[in-house]
C-alpha cells in the first residue's frame, strides 16, 4: 500500500498546487490557529500536502495534534470524550463511527452552504447524516468488489474442468453460492487458495453483514432487537464456515486482516479476493506478482437477489467545542474540494463528488489507464446502487465486537453457526439494552 | 559414561538452549537489516542477499523512504521519562526502605505487605481510571505524567530490595560512626548506603528495564511526540493497513539495544542485589 | 492527646520516612482504583458521559458471575499462569543446574541468559508474532524448507497451538529470572553438606532432592513473589500476538478487560473484570509472599 500511494504523487500534488484554491474563496481568519486531529497513514497523508495552501489562502495556521491509525484515533477520541478534553475543532471521522461520537459533534448544515452538499453524491451525504443531522463531510467513500487473477477464469483447461465438474461456465462470479464453488475449485494448497477473508475484528463482523443482507436478512428488527440468528444469519455465516472447512481459505485467515489479504492476493496466494477499491493500483502494478493480470468485476449476489457492498467514508468533522466554526467548517470543505478529490482519486480512493467520479474516469482515459477506468466504473455502480452502511448506532463498535469471535467460533468449527448467532444475539440483546433502546 | 561424552553432551545442551534462547532475538535483528521484500518472499530466502541500512535510515528520517515514526523523539522521551522515573523511585523506595529496615512503629509489616501488594494491581485496570484523573488534572500527554506513574510503580519493589539490604548492615556500625561524632545522616551516608550499594544498583536497573519497557499504561498516557515512549512507538509500523516488519525489526533493535548495554554492565550487582535483598534480609 | 496521635509523635521519624513512598502509591494506585470500584457499580460508558452517575449497584458483578465467556477467560488465565510459572520453575532450575556445571565462558552464558530479561513484553508479542506467523514465520519456514511439512502451520489459530504460542513467549520471557535466581542461590550454597552426602554414599539424585532443593526453595520463592508481582505483562505479549483471538482462544482476563474497556467503551463492566484480576494477583503474590517469609526464617539455620 505504501509504495504504490508514493508513486506519481509528488506530480499530481504539482499539478493541483499550481491551479487550485482561488476558485472558491475559503475566509479570512488571520493569526487563528485551528487545531485538528486527523487519521494517518500512507493513503491518506497525500491530502495533507494541501494544508499550507489553505493556510496561506486564509491567514490560518493549523496544529495538527494527533496523527494515527483509524483504531488509534478511535480510542483516542472516546478517551476525549470520557475526559471532556476536546480542544480542538476538526476531527477525521468514519460514516460508520461518527455517531459514537455525538456528544462531541457539530452538525454541519448551516455551516456549510447547501451548494457545497448539493454537489456530494446524495447517498453518500446520507450515510453522513444521523438522524437527521450531517455530522461531517466525506472525504472518500470505500466498498468492496471482486478483484480475480484473468489468466486463472481464461484458461481453457480450467473452463473444461470446471463446467463439467459443476455443470455450468466459468465466469467470474455473479452469485455468492458461485464463487463459493470456484474457491473450491480453485484451490490448490499449499500455493493457492480459493479466496481469503478478513476474519477477525470489525473485518468479519462487516462481511458477515453484507453477506445477511444479500441472503436478505436483517441486523436488528424496527425495535433494535437482534434478528440477525435468523435462517438468512445462518445462511450467511454458513458460506464462510463451509469455504473455511474445504480448506478452500488459508488456515490463518481468521487472524487476517485487510493488509494480510492485499498483500496476500498480490503474491497470487488466491483466485479472487473481494477487496476494496484502494488496492487496485497496486494489485496490478509492477509491485504485484500478479501485475496486469487482475480482473475486477461486481460483488456477487447473495439468493435475495442483492449484491453485497458493506460501505462507509471517511469524512471529517467539526467539534461543538470549537471557538471558531466558520474557520473548521472552511477548513473541511476545502480538504473536501474537487482539487483535493482529485488527489485521492487519482491514487485510487472512491471520490464523494459526483464531479469527481466524471473528471477523474476522463482523465484515466486520457492516460490509456483502461483499467483504471474499469475500476472506477465498476466501484462506481457499486457506490451508487449497492452501497450500505451498518446501523447508524453509536453502539455498532460494540455489536461487531459481540459478532466477531462468535462468527470465529463458527468457522473454526467449536460451534454451529445457529449456536454462535444465537449466543451473539444475546450478547447483542444485553449491549442494547444498557444503551437504552428497550 | 565417561567423562569426556559427559562434557561433550552437557555442552551440546547448553548450545542448544542458548540457541533457543538467542534465536528469535537474532532472527529479528537479522530482519532489520533486510527489506520487506525479501521477509516477505516466499518460499524463503535463508541467506540475506542483500543486507541494507535503509530501514534504519528511514527511521532516522534520512533517504528517499523517510516514514513517518519520529524515532530520535521516542528515543529521548524513553530517556528522559526512564531516568527520572528511576532516580525518584530509588530516592523515595530507599527512604521508605530504611525505615522500615531501621525503625519499629504499629503497622509496620501489614503496611509493608500493602505496599507490595499494590504494584500487583495490572496496568490495564489502572491505565483508564488514571487516564481520566490525569487529564482532570492536565498532565496527560506530558513526561511528567508518565513518570509519576513509573516511579509509583516502581517505588514498592525498591522499598523491598533496598529493606533487605539495610537490614544486613549491622546497626552496631551506624552506632559506632555515631558515637565518634557523625550525625545519622553521615553515618548513613558514610557507612549504610556504601554497604547497600547493590542493592540499589539492582533495584535501579529493574525500575529503570519496567520504566523502559512499559507498554499498556504508557500506551493510555501518552500520545504525540512530547511524550510517547519507543515501545508506544512501535506500534506506529502497525497502520490501518500495513505491517512493515523490517521497519518495526529496526525499532527493535533500537529498543533492545540501551538494555542490553545497561544489564551488561551491571549484571554482576543485579544477580547480588536480587538474591541477598530478597532472601537474606 | 489521644492514643493514635502520640503513636504518630513518637514514631514521626519513620513514618517521615515511609511518607513518601505511601503518597505517591496514593496517588496513582489507589485514588484511581477507588474510582473504578465506583463506576464498577455504575453504567458507565466512555462515549456517554452522563453515565458515570447511572448507579446501577450489582449488575455488572451479577451480569459477571453469569458471564460464561468471563468464566473460562478466568479458568484460561489461571491455567495459564499455572502452565507458565511451572514451567518457567523447571526450565530456569534447569537452566541454572546446567550453567553452574560450565566453568569456562560462564560470564558470557550468563550473560546471554538474561537476554530475554531485557526485552520489552510488547516487543516479545511482537517477535513471536513474527516467529509463529502462518505465511512469513521463522518456524513455518524453516519446517517447510526442510520438508517437514507442506502446509503452512496455523500456529497462531489452532486452539492448542495458540495457547502453546503465547505460553511459549511467556516462558521464554521469564524463564530468565528464575535462573538467574537459582544459579544466585548454587553460588550461595555450602559445599561441605554436599561432600558430607555423598561421602555417606548418596545418590546424585538423594543430594539434590534432600540437599539442594531445600536450600534453593526461598530462591524460588523470590522468583516467584517477583514474578507474580507482574504477572499482568503477559497482557503485552498476548495482546500483541493474538489478542486473545480467534473466537476467543486465547482471551486471558486482561485481554477481556482492555477490549470491553476500550474497544466497547463500557467502563463499568471493565472495572468490574479488572477487580477480579487483581484479587488473583494479590492472591497469587500474597502465597509466593508469604512461602518465601517462611523460608527466611527456615534459612537462618544456615
Amino acid at each position: 500500500m505504501r509504495n504504490f500511494t508514493k508513486t506519481g504523487l509528488a506530480t499530481t500534488v504539482a499539478i493541483v498546487l499550481s491551479g487550485a484554491a482561488s476558485a472558491q474563496d475559503y475566509g479570512s481568519f488571520e493569526d487563528y490557529t485551528l487545531r485538528v486531529k486527523l487519521i494517518g497513514g500512507a493513503q491518506y497523508e497525500p491530502l495533507y500536502t494541501l494544508i499550507p495552501e489553505w493556510e496561506a489562502a486564509t491567514g490560518a495556521k493549523v496544529e495538527i495534534l494527533s496523527r494515527k491509525s483509524h483504531f488509534e484515533l478511535d480510542r483516542e477520541m472516546k478517551q476525549d470524550i470520557a475526559a471532556g478534553n476536546i480542544d480542538y475543532c476538526v476531527f477525521s471521522n468514519h460514516t460508520n463511527f461518527a455517531p459514537q461520537y455525538d456528544v462531541m459533534t457539530q452538525p454541519l448544515d448551516g455551516l456549510i452552504d447547501a451548494d457545497t452538499i448539493a454537489a456530494f453524491s446524495p447517498l453518500v451525504i446520507s450515510h453522513a447524516t444521523v438522524s437527521g443531522d450531517l455530522f461531517s463531510l466525506p472525504r472518500h467513500s470505500d466498498v468492496s468488489n471482486m478483484f480475480y487473477v484473468k489468466s486463472l477464469y481464461e484458461d481453457e483447461a480450467n473452463k473444461a474442468a470446471f463446467e463439467k465438474e459443476y455443470g455450468y461456465a466459468l465466469t467470474p462470479p455473479e452469485t455468492w453460492a458461485q464463487a463459493s464453488d470456484q474457491a473450491k475449485f480453485f484451490t490448490d494448497a499449499p500455493d493457492r487458495y480459493g479466496t481469503h477473508f478478513a476474519g477477525k475484528d470489525e473485518g468479519i463482523t462487516g462481511r458477515f453483514y453484507e453477506m445477511l443482507v444479500a441472503e436478505g436478512g436483517v441486523l436488528f428488527d424496527d425495535n433494535w432487537k437482534p434478528t440477525f440468528n435468523s435462517e438468512e444469519g445462518v445462511r450467511a455465516l454458513n458460506w464462510f464456515v463451509d469455504l473455511y472447512q474445504a480448506k478452500a481459505v488459508p488456515a490463518g485467515t481468521t487472524n487476517y486482516v485487510w493488509d494480510d489479504l492485499g498483500l496476500g492476493f498480490a503474491a497470487g496466494a488466491v483466485a479472487y479476493d473481494l477487496d476494496w477499491a484502494g488496492w487496485a493500483a497496486y494489485f496490478n502494478g509492477s509491485d504485484s506478482k500478479i501485475g496486469g493480470d487482475v480482473g475486477v468485476a461486481l460483488a456477487p449476489k447473495g439468493s435475495s437477489g442483492k449484491r453485497t457492498g458493506w460501505s462507509g467514508s471517511h469524512t471529517f468533522s467539526i467539534t461543538k467545542a470549537c471557538d471558531n466554526k466558520d474557520a473548521a467548517a472552511s477548513l473541511v470543505t476545502f480538504l473536501t474540494s474537487q482539487n483535493a478529490q482529485m488527489i485521492e482519486a487519482r491514487a485510487g480512493l472512491l471520490p464523494t463528488r459526483t464531479q469527481v467520479w466524471t473528471d477523474v474516469i476522463a482523465e484515466f482515459k486520457a492516460d490509456g489507464n483502461a483499467f483504471m477506468v474499469e475500476v472506477f466504473d465498476i466501484w462506481g455502480q457499486s457506490m451508487a446502487d449497492h452501497a450500505f452502511t451498518p446501523p447508524l448506532i453509536a453502539e455498532w463498535g460494540e455489536v461487531s465486537n459481540a459478532l466477531w469471535p462468535q462468527l470465529q467460533a463458527a468457522i473454526l468449527g467449536d460451534v454451529t453457526a445457529q449456536e454462535a448467532l444465537d449466543k451473539a444475539a444475546k450478547e447483542v440483546s444485553e449491549v442494547m439494552e444498557d444503551a437504552g433502546y428497550n | 559414561m565417561p567423562t569426556r561424552t559427559k562434557t561433550v553432551l552437557i555442552w551440546l545442551l547448553t548450545f542448544t538452549v542458548m540457541l533457543i534462547i538467542c534465536m528469535p532475538g537474532l532472527w529479528i535483528i537479522l530482519s532489520a537489516f533486510r527489506t520487506n521484500g525479501e521477509i516477505l518472499t516466499k518460499p524463503a530466502i535463508w541467506i540475506p542477499q542483500n543486507l541494507t541500512l535503509d530501514n534504519f535510515r528511514a527511521i532516522f528520517g534520512f533517504g528517499e523512504n523517510v516514514i513517518g515514526v519520529p524515532v530520535s523523539s521516542y528515543f529521548r522521551n524513553s530517556l528522559v521519562i526512564s531516568v527520572t522515573s528511576t532516580f525518584l523511585a530509588l530516592l523515595i523506595g530507599m527512604t521508605g526502605g530504611y525505615a522500615f529496615a531501621r525503625y519499629q512503629f504499629p503497622g509496620k509489616s501489614s503496611t509493608f505487605l500493602w505496599l507490595m501488594l499494590s504494584r500487583t494491581v495490572p496496568g490495564i485496570a489502572l491505565s483508564l481510571p488514571i487516564f481520566i484523573i490525569w487529564s482532570r488534572l492536565g498532565i496527560i500527554d506530558t513526561k511528567f505524567g508518565v513518570i509519576l506513574v513509573y516511579t509509583a510503580i516502581n517505588v514498592p519493589f525498591t522499598v523491598w530490595l533496598t529493606e533487605g539490604f539495610f537490614r544486613q548492615v549491622p546497626n552496631d556500625l551506624n552506632e559506632a560512626a555515631q558515637i565518634d561524632g557523625c550525625t545519622r545522616w553521615q553515618a548513613f551516608w558514610k557507612i549504610e548506603f556504601p554497604l547497600a550499594k547493590s542493592g540499589i544498583a539492582s533495584a535501579g536497573i529493574f525500575a529503570f528495564l519496567t520504566s523502559w519497557n512499559e507498554y499498556a499504561l504508557a500506551s493510555q498516557l501518552t500520545r504525540s511526540t512530547d511524550s510517547k515512549t519507543l515501545p508506544v512507538g512501535l506500534m506506529d509500523f502497525t497502520a490501518q493497513f500495513t505491517i512493515d516488519w523490517a521497519g518495526m525489526c529496526a525499532m527493535a533493535v533500537i529498543i533492545i539495544i540501551p538494555a542490553l548495554i545497561l544489564t551488561f554492565l551491571v549484571q554482576k550487582h543485579l544477580i547480588a542485589g536480587l538474591t541477598f535483598g530478597g532472601v537474606k534480609g | 492527646m489521644s492514643k493514635f496521635s502520640r503513636a504518630i509523635r513518637d514514631h514521626a521519624v519513620p513514618l517521615a520516612l515511609i511518607a513518601p513512598s505511601i503518597l505517591v502509591i496514593l496517588v496513582v494506585v489507589l485514588l484511581p482504583l477507588m474510582f473504578s470500584f465506583y463506576t464498577s457499580f455504575t453504567n458507565y460508558r466512555l462515549i456517554r458521559p452522563d453515565t458515570l452517575w447511572d448507579w446501577i449497584g450489582l449488575r455488572n458483578y451479577q451480569r459477571l458471575l453469569a458471564d460464561w465467556d468471563f468464566w473460562v477467560a478466568f479458568g484460561r488465565t489461571i491455567l495459564f499462569l499455572t502452565v507458565a510459572l511451572n514451567l518457567e520453575l523447571l526450565f530456569g532450575l534447569g537452566l541454572a543446574l546446567l550453567v553452574n556445571k560450565i566453568t569456562w565462558g560462564q560470564r558470557t552464558l550468563r550473560t546471554i541468559m538474561m537476554f530475554p530479561m531485557m526485552f520489552s513484553p510488547i516487543l516479545v508479542g511482537f517477535q513471536f508474532k513474527y516467529v509463529f506467523n502462518d505465511t512469513i514465520g521463522l518456524v513455518n519456514n524453516a519446517l517447510q524448507s526442510l520438508g517437514l511439512t507442506e502446509f503452512a502451520i496455523p500456529f497462531l489459530v489452532d486452539r492448542w497451538l495458540a495457547f502453546f504460542s503465547i505460553s511459549f513467549a511467556e516462558i521464554w520471557m521469564s524463564t530468565s529470572i528464575f535462573a538467574i535466581l537459582i544459579l544466585a542461590g548454587l553460588f550461595a550454597m555450602p559445599k561441605d553438606p554436599i561432600e558430607a552426602a555423598r561421602v555417606d554414599g548418596c545418590s546424585n539424585w538423594q543430594v539434590f532432592r534432600h540437599i539442594t532443593l531445600p536450600f534453593l526453595m526461598p530462591f524460588i520463592f523470590i522468583a516467584m513473589t517477583i514474578r507474580s508481582l507482574d504477572v499482568a505483562r503477559a497482557y503485552d505479549v498476548v495482546d500483541v500476538m493474538t489478542g486473545g483471538g480467534p473466537a476467543q482462544r486465547t482471551e486471558l482476563l486482561w485481554t477481556l478487560i482492555a477490549r470491553t474497556a476500550y474497544d466497547d467503551a463500557r467502563m463499568g463492566r471493565a472495572n468490574a473484570m479488572a477487580y477480579a484480576s487483581i484479587l488473583l494477583s494479590i492472591f497469587f503474590t500474597w502465597y509466593f509472599f508469604r512461602k518465601l517469609m517462611d523460608a527466611r526464617k527456615h534459612l537462618g539455620a544456615f
